[in-house]
């Protein structure tokens, strides 16, 4: 190849990096330490070191479309080793946050997402939505039964403590399944421009073996990446940091149950027209309380990890991401134990800030921190595919 | 002086326990010279033994056997007294140890077969040294008729404005001549310049007001602007200074010698003296002989030269592919610097804002990585200054620095590191292959980079680290009436640079009085340029101080000696003027040699030079030498079945002497056949020395000194590269003699090749023996 590449570096980039956590990155003298003792990264094109340098030179072409973003696991084997402080790990970690908010659309509210100054917008929206549906239900409950029947009510008793007496099934699930939809439509169109641009960069920069793109022989490649994700193989690979291993597997299984108990009891209650809450011994109960309380445990050990680690930056994104899911088990299980108690206002108040903290987790989804799991997981089914090594 | 001969033996530290101290009594005994010995004669009762004889006035020509002369010269000294030292256990008993040079036994006493090595040396060391200080004298300091203690400092910029105020801190008069009609040099053109205090991050003005108002209100200091000098006569302590305007022709201009190209005529032929003479008067009709003092002169004691650097030219020719004189927006540093200076970064071509800039500090090619010349760590920091220059003016301004070496010593990195942080500032290692013009931007393409392969980047000006080239390069500037010409000598294996030792002596140029600082020097940071400054005015004050004592001011600080000249028996072959080191010789229009000693270093090589043997310090000449030669035994057949052979070391005692002493103190052994002798340096070893040696019946002579060549660590410069210009010479003689070459060697140490000694000594002796027997043995 004797075409020269073009510089062209993006200061407003650089700046945006430096706001995500990667404060450190101009540090870098391009020593490559931090790609010798990676040891997740491939012998070809090794990250981070090129992506130190991209990144310091604002070249965001080099950086967004670039899978090598998404191999790294954030061990911090980079940072702990690096002689100039530069903190490779924090630095990829926050361009991963910049990718995020590229591929996402609408660019504000990824924008808003990331910012801490949004935050009482982003909880208040779905607080007021929740409210006036609260409203609707225990102000206008008796009317819509009356008019409604067995439909409205599923059957429950409205003198048991039950959510839907608080805020109905209906409104709940008239909040979250379009909103699932619109989440997975902007997952669908970010990932779309995703593949091509991280397709082209590594062919373009030879770190592939295999430079066709066959979407049934990427297929193949699923069943072992998913495998990889759940045994942990990257995470025990890591020298530095390996004890955030049990709780990021407990936060992943815990929501992974959870998304099947929810899409259970939806099931069932729609095709069956059983309603909740379950009895204790139920199976599906049994695996909701144990996932919600390892989600519990799970995030209060990322927290306990992220505070003891001094060489580690913590960004807001961080923070924001873990508060969530952290609040999601504690409100849970809250609503839970005060239903149980009989406590019927603290139940359903408990219930009322879950609520907000789902709209969180799943509207802001391919905004936040938590859209890696999808961009990983494809960047590394590629990288599989293609035999990136 | 009446000498008064006494040996002192110490028997502590080993030599008692070697040497039989009684039989090497028996020598200095024989020739009626007293000998007394001590167990511990530098401990309190031993030097009050010695002092006791000397205040008794029993002794004033002092031989003292025990350690090195490089070790305890501070109690062994005796003034008034000549004081000999004798090397008796560094170079004997410690490298000679009796494991391997086994004492006589009881039987073996009385065996006249016996050789005990190591006593034979020990005493050819004693008859040596008794030898040598029949032949010296207690020297007498050389005082100058005229005496001045102002300093001249030439060049008004930092470094000789700080230099200026340094010397007249300390007490002295200064007088500072600027060329240009104002003071303050390339720094006051300045916009900003490096940090000179901690923590080194951020740029600051230029000082170089407050310097020049501080140096204004001193009385000690004389600011002569729209000067330059003219020419500087005379010698450290006494020099006769002309100044004048720039570009006028006066009669006291320096005259220049006949270079070398006008010395043959047309096929080449060497012309005759006279002829020489005759291009000389043309040469340089209207100036004066050096040798004329001018009456209106103006007398200084030292120099301090400052008159730094210029930037360099680069030429289209030379950097084609860099767009330098084709294309109007390929600029170099300092032009940047003077757009800089005069406000917000603009193109050259058209005015416009320049808000991409490429600085490229190397000129590229694929199996070159070589800097622009005269670059270094300063043209690195440059590129960095200015690159935050460009961040100043433009809150989008990018810069872009392509460095083969980017060098920022010290505390700098800390600069480099805050510069680092900017977000608009990129750096990267790579090799520049082209810049060219497309459409209002320039395209510069680079290859090997950080960043990987191939790059172009688009900028609106491309900025060339143009070194910093010493004045002394285009012109003298000191302007010497000094007979080898009026700059430093062969200073192009300085590239230039006034220097004449860069590591071990800084500031000193090839000339004594003439100390340089500043970037006539080397490359330096204007923070560095200050502390040079305090450093050559602390030598120029070193030399005026050592002048007005007679003293030498260096290498061989406070040497009373001075070369002294037999001129009844000189024949005028200008050898000593031309080989002088430091140009310490004149010469009157005889060719009779006329001796500068305050120039003089006090090396001897004017004594090796001469062919006639005329020239000799009181304490050091070519008769005492000679005689420590001919004072070394040499054990013929008369005196044992297998005479051990003999061999002559003749030691430079600058590296080589301290060498053999720490191989000693090492307990290295080393043929016991060798005999040592330190010299001043190997420029010093005049060749009869060697014939002498080889006549007495020596099996072989070696000279060890320092490396010579580019990267010579011979303390007077030249020494040891004309001491193998005449060991090759002495070949011929040898063979007239039927001797083989191989008896004379020359070998190159450094002070930390003790180790490598040994090996080197044991192979020229095994090389000796095995040539057999010097057949003038015995004669």
């Amino acid at each position: 190849m004797s075409v020269e590449y073009l510089v062209e570096p993006d200061l407003d980039f650089i700046n945006q990096v430096v706001g995500l956590g990667g404060d450190s990155l101009k540090k870098c003298f391009q020593c490559a330490t931090c790609s010798v003792v990676c040891p997740i990264s491939p012998e070809n094109k090794p990250f981070p070191r090129k992506e130190m340098i991209a990144a310091s030179w604002g070249l965001k072409d080099k950086l967004v479309g670039n899978m090598d973003i998404w191999l790294c696991h954030n061990c911090g084997d980079c940072s702990t080793l690096c002689p100039r402080g530069a903190n490779p790990g924090d630095v990829l970690g926050a361009i991963r946050s910049y990718a995020i908010s590229e591929y996402a659309t609408p660019k504000k509210l990824a924008q808003a997402v990331n910012d801490p100054k949004k935050l009482p917008l982003l909880i208040g929206i779905p607080a007021i939505i929740f409210f006036v549906l609260a409203l609707i239900t225990t102000m206008f409950g008796d009317n819509l039964t009356a008019l409604l029947g067995e439909l409205w009510t599923h059957g429950v008793d409205k003198n048991i403590i039950a959510h839907t007496n608080f805020i109905s099934t209906w409104f709940v699930d008239l909040v979250f399944v379009p909103l699932s939809i619109w989440c997975t439509v902007i997952f669908a169109l970010g990932l779309k421009r995703f593949l091509a641009d991280m397709y082209i960069d590594a062919v373009t920069q030879g770190k592939v073996q295999n430079p066709e793109l066959n979407i049934k022989e990427l297929l193949k490649s699923v069943p072992i990446v998913l495998l990889r994700i759940i045994k942990h193989e990257k995470f025990n690979e890591c020298g530095e940091n390996q004890e955030r291993t049990t709780a990021h597997m407990m936060v992943l299984f815990s929501f992974i149950s959870l998304l099947m108990v929810t899409g259970i009891f939806f099931f069932v209650l729609y095709l069956f027209h059983i309603p909740g809450p379950y009895h204790q011994y139920n199976p599906v109960k049994i695996l909701a309380n144990i996932a919600g309380i390892s989600l519990i445990i799970g995030s209060a050990l990322l927290i306990k990890n992220r505070l003891a680690q001094k060489d580690q930056v913590s960004a807001y994104k961080d923070w924001y991401l873990i508060g969530l899911v952290l609040g999601l088990g504690l409100t849970g299980m809250a609503t839970e134990m005060a239903r149980l108690a009989g406590s019927a206002s603290v139940c359903y108040f408990t219930y009322y800030i879950h609520l907000i903290f789902v709209f969180n987790l799943i509207a802001f989804l391919p905004f936040s921190k938590m859209a890696h799991f999808v961009y990983r997981t494809i960047a590394m089914i590629y990288a599989e595919y293609a035999q990136r090594q | 002086m009446d000498k008064k001969y006494c040996v002192y033996i110490c028997t502590g530290c080993g030599i008692g326990d070697s040497l039989n101290i009684e039989k090497l009594c028996e020598v200095p005994e024989e020739e009626g010279v007293n000998v007394k010995t001590h167990p511990f004669l530098c401990g309190k009762e031993g030097l009050a033994l010695i002092q006791k004889d000397v205040d008794d006035k029993k002794a004033n020509t002092l031989m003292i056997g025990g350690c090195s002369r490089r070790v305890n010269f501070d109690k062994f000294r005796f003034d008034g007294c000549i004081v000999d030292r004798i090397n008796l256990r560094e170079q004997v008993v410690w490298s000679h140890p009796r494991s391997e040079y086994p004492a006589p036994t009881e039987e073996q006493k009385d065996d006249e077969e016996f050789i005990d090595h190591v006593q034979m040396l020990a005493e050819d060391y004693i008859k040596m040294s008794m030898a040598k200080t029949e032949k010296i004298e207690l020297p007498e300091a050389y005082k100058l008729e005229n005496f001045s203690n102002r300093i001249l400092v030439i060049g008004g910029g930092i470094t000789g404005l700080s230099s200026a105020l340094d010397a007249s801190k300390a007490g002295y008069k200064v007088t500072v001549v600027e060329k240009e009609n104002s003071l303050g040099g390339y720094v006051s053109r300045l916009r900003m310049q490096m940090p000179v205090e901690s923590p080194y991050e951020t740029l600051i003005p230029p000082i170089i007001d407050s310097k020049i108002k501080e140096v204004q209100a001193d009385s000690n200091i004389e600011i002569k602007t729209d000067t330059i000098v003219a020419r500087i006569a005379g010698q450290p302590g006494d020099f006769t200074v002309t100044l004048k305007k720039p570009g006028e022709k006066i009669a006291f201009d320096v005259p220049f010698p006949v270079p070398e190209d006008q010395k043959v005529d047309e096929n080449g032929k060497d012309l005759d003296v006279d002829q020489i003479a005759e291009i000389y008067k043309k040469n340089n009709e209207g100036r004066e002989d050096i040798l004329t003092i001018d009456p209106d002169g103006e007398r200084f004691g030292a120099v301090v030269l400052a008159a730094g650097w210029r930037p360099d030219q680069l030429e289209e020719k030379d950097y084609a592919h860099l767009g330098i004189g084709s294309i109007p927006d390929v600029i170099t540093n300092n032009q940047f610097e003077e757009i800089a200076a005069k406000g917000k970064i603009k193109r050259p071509s058209d005015g416009k804002k320049a808000k991409s800039v490429v600085f490229i500090q190397s000129p590229g090619g694929k199996e070159d990585d070589s800097d622009f010349k005269y670059c270094g760590s300063v043209t690195s920091m440059v590129a960095l200054k200015q690159a935050k220059y460009l961040r100043e003016d433009y809150e989008d301004g990018k810069a872009y620095v392509i460095y083969q070496h980017m060098r920022t010593p010290g505390l700098a990195e800390n600069f480099y590191k805050s510069l680092q942080q900017d977000p608009g500032i990129f750096l990267t290692k790579g090799d520049v292959t082209t810049v060219s013009q497309e459409g209002a931007s320039l395209i510069v393409k680079a290859e090997n980079t950080l960043l990987g392969n191939k790059i172009a980047i688009k900028a609106d000006l491309v900025v060339l680290a143009a070194g910093m080239v010493p004045v002394t390069v285009d012109d003298p500037i000191i302007n010497l009436a000094y007979r080898q010409g009026p700059g430093f000598r062969d200073n192009d294996i300085y590239d230039g640079y006034a220097d004449s030792n860069f590591i071990c002596f800084p500031y000193e140029t090839q000339r004594t009085g003439i100390y340089a600082a500043g970037c006539i020097r080397r490359s330096l940071t204007i923070e560095e340029s200050m502390e040079d400054a305090t450093g050559a005015a602390l030598k120029a004050i070193q030399c005026i101080e050592s002048s007005n004592r007679g003293v030498s001011v260096h290498p061989r600080s406070g040497d009373m000696t001075f070369p002294d000249f037999f001129f009844q028996r000189c024949t005028q072959c200008k050898r000593c003027t031309e080989e002088c080191p430091f140009g310490a010789l004149d010469d009157d229009e005889k060719g009779t040699p006329k001796p500068n000693p305050t120039r003089c270093r006090r090396c001897g090589t004017c004594m090796g030079a001469c062919p006639e043997r005329i020239i000799g310090f009181a304490d050091y000449n070519v008769d005492s030498i000679g005689s420590m030669i001919k004072a070394v035994g040499i054990p013929s057949e008369d005196d044992f079945d297998e005479p051990p052979p003999r061999i002559i070391g003749l030691v430079c005692e600058n590296d080589a002497y301290p060498a053999l002493d720490i191989a000693g103190m090492n307990k290295l052994s080393y043929s016991a056949n060798v005999r040592l002798i330190p010299v001043r340096c190997l420029g010093s070893v005049n060749v009869i020395w060697i014939k002498d040696a080889l006549a007495a019946g020596a099996d072989g002579v070696f000279l060890l000194g320092c490396k010579h060549g580019d990267d010579y660590q011979c303390h007077f410069v030249k020494g040891s590269e004309l001491a193998e210009i005449r060991m090759q010479k002495i070949g011929d003689a040898l063979a007239s003699l039927a001797l083989e070459e191989e008896r004379v060697a020359q070998f190159e140490v450094a002070i930390d090749d003790y180790d490598k000694l040994p090996g080197i000594i044991n192979k020229f002796a095994e090389e000796v023996e095995a040539l057999g027997p010097n057949p003038f043995k015995g004669f």
